[in-house]
């Protein structure tokens, strides 16, 4: 008895030290440059003379911008067409794999999830391959197969954005269908048993069991794609890059914007602002990740 | 009557197997879609230049070369971004699951003051991603002259939010009894720590172990940020330049680039699969 109180009251060098560098680092990689950020959002940064308060300035410039307000457009078609494209079809391909089993439906599934694991940098140089003009895999196969002229993808203003949007649903297809197919495995067998009693069709079995099931899961990935899509810069970067952010600004988003602002102009304070614009963006959207992830769901 | 019946039941058959097989051939054609592109890189990385852009398109070249292969080590300090990377990678690894497992013990098993508060900076920090703070985080490097160094490069990826959060839920179901076991034989937390948590937890080492290497293998804007000598770039950095300098008038070099930044990661995927799985899909997250 005696052991353990002296055991309790003497300070425990564990919690302390751990605690404590848990904190420090938190403060200085987050917290503190966190509030430098919103400091120089409000400030005029020019690196030759002492940085000035001026307020909402920063703020307001950037939504006279043309480019800024271009790229805030396409982070929200960033968002409206990956969301729903890259759930609706990640659901109807986990739905058809939880149709297989044994071997098949591992080999399915290794073989979806295999784009995930690769490098997205590396994944956008080849896919920039594919689409290259007359010669690239695209062009090739619509050539050979329609008879019509290919467009010329990324180099086309209307559709840039697109191509890029597709290969980012690509790339993650196989993500999705292993969370919504882990999913599709909790719900016991006896509801799909009734159903076919009951002579419930493919499509209703989807729409009416399937998707009202799975509603977590679909949430949460549709929080996290919304987050992935404001966070776009890589894929824009290295398909689009030259020039930057595509022909005539037509695949310019948020963080490549914030990046020329900051690091190409040196416009520290215009690129913190961007970046708060996306950080209140994201609060929204993190919450509800969080909130799902939490959850804990069993794979 | 019987007849009919029998029938009936040939037509389901016919139309079971009819629908396993448009099952499995729409499954197989997306299968197929998925590695296609990385079936591209490899042919293309080892066919000249001139065929990768010729008008009459043949799959396998006749003149096939490790030319590219040849170029990219020649001409690109492709070895020294190999190392780079690896080392970068590796080191964030160490310290994110030392970092998170320490944390997740500290918040499943412990009772402290401030705990909760904590733990809500730790889950907090998921709000504010790299993007967000990318500019003061690079001034602050700028103002210690660690630009274009290692310490640059890994000290953003020490400790990871979801890591701390999956440690956590592991290291909850460990039974309290162990734990409590070892602290009368008068073993301190450190000790039951290293003796006790890190010995069971690790399938969730491999998990987030995982996890974290992806990410910073796979980091592109701050390491491009944050360095701009050539010794100290990364492998992405390395695809970066080569690809947006030269555009596609080098294809097969760039080609053979991704080809050795892919390949490695795939084939280590393809012996720990479950591990990949299981990490991205519980995140979802890129780095």
């Amino acid at each position: 008895m005696d052991l353990v109180t002296r055991k309790r009251s003497k300070i425990n060098s564990y919690i302390l030290i751990v605690s404590f560098l848990i904190f420090a680092y938190y403060l200085i990689i987050t917290i503190g440059p966190l509030f430098y950020n919103i400091y120089m959002s409000l400030s005029k940064t020019d690196l030759m003379s002492e940085w000035t308060f001026v307020g909402l300035r920063n703020y307001l410039s950037i939504f006279k911008d043309q480019i800024f307000l271009k790229s805030l457009l396409h982070n929200f078609i960033y968002i409206l067409v990956m969301v729903p494209v890259g759930i609706g079809s990640s659901l109807l391909i986990a739905f058809l794999i939880y149709n297989t089993n044994g071997f098949a439906k591992k080999t399915y599934l290794f073989m979806f999830f295999a784009p995930v694991v690769t490098s997205l940098i590396a994944v956008s140089v080849i896919w920039r391959l594919l689409y290259y003009p007359n010669v690239g895999l695209f062009a090739r196969v619509i050539q050979g197969l329609f008879h019509i002229e290919a467009p010329l993808f990324l180099q086309d203003p209307n559709i840039a954005l697109l191509c890029i949007i597709l290969m980012d649903i690509w790339k993650d297809t196989g993500l999705r269908v292993v969370v919504l197919h882990a999913g599709m495995e909790e719900i016991p067998e006896s509801v799909f048993d009734s159903a076919r009693i009951d002579g419930a069709s493919f499509f209703s079995t989807f729409f009416r069991i399937i998707i009202p099931l799975l509603r977590h899961q679909i949430i949460f990935l549709a929080a996290i794609y919304s987050i992935n899509a404001l966070r776009v810069f890589g894929q824009v970067y290295m398909m689009t890059g030259n020039p930057a952010g595509g022909p005539a600004h037509s695949t310019q988003v948020l963080v490549v914007r914030m990046y020329q602002e900051a690091f190409l102009y040196t416009k520290f304070g215009r690129g913190a602002a961007i970046s708060m614009i996306v950080f209140i963006m994201l609060f929204g959207l993190v919450y509800l990740e969080i909130k799902s992830f939490s959850k804990g769901w069993e794979y | 009557m019987l007849k009919n019946k029998k029938i009936k039941l040939n037509s389901n058959r016919i139309s079971r197997y009819a629908s396993r097989f448009t099952l499995h051939l729409i499954l197989i054609i997306g299968s197929f879609a998925m590695i296609v592109p990385f079936l591209w890189m490899i042919i293309s990385s080892f066919k000249p230049n001139i065929d990768i852009i010729s008008v009459n398109f043949q799959l396998f070249s006749s003149n096939w070369t490790l030319e590219n292969y040849q170029k990219i080590f020649r001409e690109m300090p492709i070895l020294r971004a190999y190392l780079n990377s690896l080392f970068v990678a590796t080191v964030a690894t160490f310290f994110t699951v030392l970092s998170s497992s320490a944390a997740g013990y500290l918040f499943a098993k412990l009772r402290f003051w401030g705990r909760d508060a904590l733990f809500f900076i730790v889950l907090g920090s998921i709000m504010i991603p790299a993007e967000i703070v990318i500019i003061p985080l690079y001034l602050m490097i700028s103002k210690v002259s660690l630009v274009n160094s290692y310490t640059a490069l890994i000290a953003p990826f020490l400790i990871n939010a979801f890591g701390v959060f999956l440690m956590r839920q592991f290291i909850y179901g460990i039974p309290n009894e162990n734990i409590e076991a070892a602290r009368i034989d008068g073993a301190s937390d450190w000790r039951i720590y290293f003796n006790i948590i890190i010995p069971l937890i690790k399938p969730c080492i491999a998990v987030v172990g995982i996890l974290t290497f992806i990410w910073t293998y796979d980091n592109f804007l701050w390491a491009l940020v944050v360095v701009s000598e050539t010794k100290m770039m990364t492998l992405p950095l390395i695809l970066g330049r080569y690809a947006m300098t030269e555009g596609g008038v080098i294809a097969g070099a760039s080609m053979a680039t991704t080809s050795i930044v892919v390949i490695p990661v795939l084939i280590v995927y393809a012996f720990f699969q479950r591990f990949f799985i299981k990490g991205l899909s519980m995140t979802g997250i890129k780095a």
